[in-house]
């Protein structure tokens, strides 16, 4: 519980909660046969979306949390009486008759909370989109997006030429890993025990147990 | 709209104008990261010399010492004959020996130069604890090698007379093997450019009909040798969008293929369902799965259950931005064409502003097969340069 910074943060204790409630998402995720990874989208301390991942679901790789989260935000309804929908016509191809909750700059102004990094295509979808500051648990290794394999999030990834300082891009976003990491660890341990169903066969695995999660030595501060 | 686009959207068909050659499509394999960025890296390493009899006795120390860790330099001999190392090598040793007060003269046929490892692997005193048991003193020097495989015979042949005896074993570093590659290039080379020409012809079509960029793709499955087009989808970012900044990102034409191929997937599972009812069923959203414009229409299904896109070509009107590179990166796609380069937001080229090269890093949990397919025909109008396509 106490792997990531533990400096004086305003916003520590409501990064926490907000990472449980991404962590639920996961659990569901688990439940469903899914590669747990959970996310919440949050906005001046309300969370506007939820999101987790689907690629089994869909049978599309390209469906993960922040995909569903994102498509969840803009498309709330503005408003909330249920009893709009008696145009059967609508759901027919005309969204310009219903109006949207939130415009898409609203995700500038939102902060991600997702309970392992987000993988480069992710990192790219919210640089595209636009968002403020991405919190996240574990680190991702093999395809992470935001210092896992590349820094999507600093100048789409480019790698400073020798001496040169990146310039602040105006889609450039924070990231700030290592919350509620082993958490998010066990619960990705706990999926590759119980297997991806839907993946291929895979060579030759050896007992599956979940093991504990190493310490970490340093906190992941990109 | 204008003539102007109907004149553009025409795709150039096989029969050709008589005024207006149709564009030669030419298929280059794309560089890896590693092509491009370590092309002649070189690493220092120890060498000695031992008598011819000691070699085996040598190789046994070395094995024990386990030098190298993680190194990898099969590419180079162990051993070497006086006669097989350039003039550099040969004065280096010489110095070496001078210093241990050794005289010049060396029966060349009963001495053997050793390659011990690199310098930051193994210390002098190391390879002076290896080698004294069979020789003393022991004359070390170290000289400058390259330090990954080389991927042609002439390359290792120009590495042998300027470094040390170096040894293709038709391996690739750098990338995919270059004979990989070609056997690829040559299944698709047939029939690569009708492709293109959909994809490029899809994209046209969104353009045209305001739903997005003019970019497109096309997905090909390739059984035995027969292809068969499985999804074709233009960009459709502005379609039911009606804010500024870069349109919705989700409407990618490569993501939108990429859902068709699942609908398809999930329809020869369960059997016959409509697919416009396994397609997203949601009233409303930001993904567009289902086919809309005629280039989109009448895509045979995919003929096999598969995981994801595995193994299946993707031809893409435009360099792919970094999300959708890696989008089909997951989808497991085995080959990917594009036409047009985007030279400041392409993700899969190792060598424009960004240089991810994403098509082929170790890193990574998937690597493919990737080509520029550029045509001739200059005339076609460019994205804009900030364009994510």
């Amino acid at each position: 519980m106490d792997s990531q910074a533990t400096e004086a943060n305003p916003g520590v204790s409501r990064a926490k909660e907000d990472m449980s409630s991404e962590e639920k998402a996961g659990e569901l995720a688990l439940q469903t046969d899914e590669t747990p990874v959970g996310c919440v989208f949050v906005h001046e301390g309300v969370i506007i979306g939820r999101g987790m991942n689907a690629t089994n679901r869909t049978l599309n790789g390209t469906r993960h949390a922040e995909f569903e989260a994102i498509n969840e935000i803009l498309t709330t309804p503005a408003s909330t009486s249920s009893g709009d929908l008696t145009d059967a016509e609508s759901s027919e191809g005309v969204p310009d008759q219903c109006e949207m909750k939130y415009t898409p700059a609203i995700l500038k102004e939102c902060d991600l909370y997702v309970t392992v990094e987000p993988c480069i295509m992710c990192a790219s979808l919210l640089r595209q989109f636009g968002i403020r500051k991405v919190y996240f648990g574990a680190s991702n290794e093999k395809f992470g997006g935001t210092g896992g394999v590349l820094n999507i999030h600093r100048a789409n990834g480019r790698v400073p030429k020798e001496g040169e300082v990146l310039e602040r891009h105006k889609d450039d976003y924070e990231v700030s890993g290592g919350w509620l990491r082993e958490e998010a660890i066990l619960l990705l341990r706990r999926f590759y025990v119980q297997e991806n169903g839907k993946a291929p066969v895979p060579k030759k695995r050896k007992d599956r147990t979940v093991k504990d999660v190493e310490p970490l030595e340093e906190t992941t501060q990109s | 709209m204008s003539t102007n686009f109907d004149r553009k959207c025409s795709s150039p068909s096989r029969e050709g104008g008589a005024l207006r050659q149709s564009p030669v499509f030419s298929l280059s394999p794309l560089k890896t990261t590693l092509a491009t960025q370590k092309h002649e890296a070189t690493l220092r390493v120890y060498i000695s010399t031992i008598p011819v009899k000691s070699a085996s006795t040598i190789l046994g120390r070395l094995r024990n010492a386990e030098i190298d860790n993680g190194l990898n330099l099969q590419h180079l001999r162990r051993f070497a004959k006086y006669t097989d190392v350039p003039e550099h090598v040969l004065s280096s040793i010489q110095a070496a020996r001078r210093s241990l007060g050794l005289g010049p003269d060396v029966d060349a046929s009963q001495e053997l130069l050793l390659l011990v490892g690199g310098i930051n692997s193994v210390s002098h005193e190391e390879v002076h604890y290896i080698i004294s048991p069979t020789v003393t003193p022991v004359p070390i020097c170290s000289i400058m090698v390259p330090l990954l495989a080389p991927t042609s015979h002439e390359q290792a042949v120009s590495w042998s007379s300027r470094f040390w005896p170096t040894v293709y074993k038709k391996s690739n570093p750098f990338g995919p093997h270059p004979s990989i590659i070609s056997r690829a290039q040559e299944d698709i080379d047939g029939d690569a450019r009708t492709w293109m020409e959909l994809a490029i012809g899809a994209g046209q079509e969104s353009r045209r009909l305001g739903h997005g960029e003019a970019i497109g793709v096309a997905v090909v499955e390739r059984c035995d040798g027969q292809p068969r087009l499985l999804a074709v989808s233009g960009d459709a970012r502005w379609l039911d969008w009606k804010y500024g900044s870069s349109g919705n990102v989700a409407g990618h034409a490569v993501l939108r293929s990429i859902a068709m191929v699942a609908t398809a997937i999930k329809a020869s599972e369960n059997g016959n369902i409509d697919s416009t009812e396994t397609a997203c069923t949601a009233t409303r959203s930001i993904f567009h799965d289902k086919p809309m414009i005629s280039a989109e229409h009448g895509q045979s299904r995919a003929s096999t259950s598969r995981y994801l896109c595995h193994g299946l070509e993707i031809y893409c009107s435009h360099e792919p931005c970094v999300m959708c590179s890696m989008a089909i990166l997951h989808s497991r796609f085995g080959k990917v064409i594009f036409n047009k380069r985007m030279p400041e937001t392409g993700g899969l080229s190792s060598e424009g502003v960004l240089a991810h090269g994403l098509f082929w890093r170790k890193e990574l949990n998937w690597t493919l097969l990737a080509w520029e397919m550029s045509n001739s025909d200059a005339s076609d109008e460019t994205l804009g340069l900030e364009i994510n396509a």
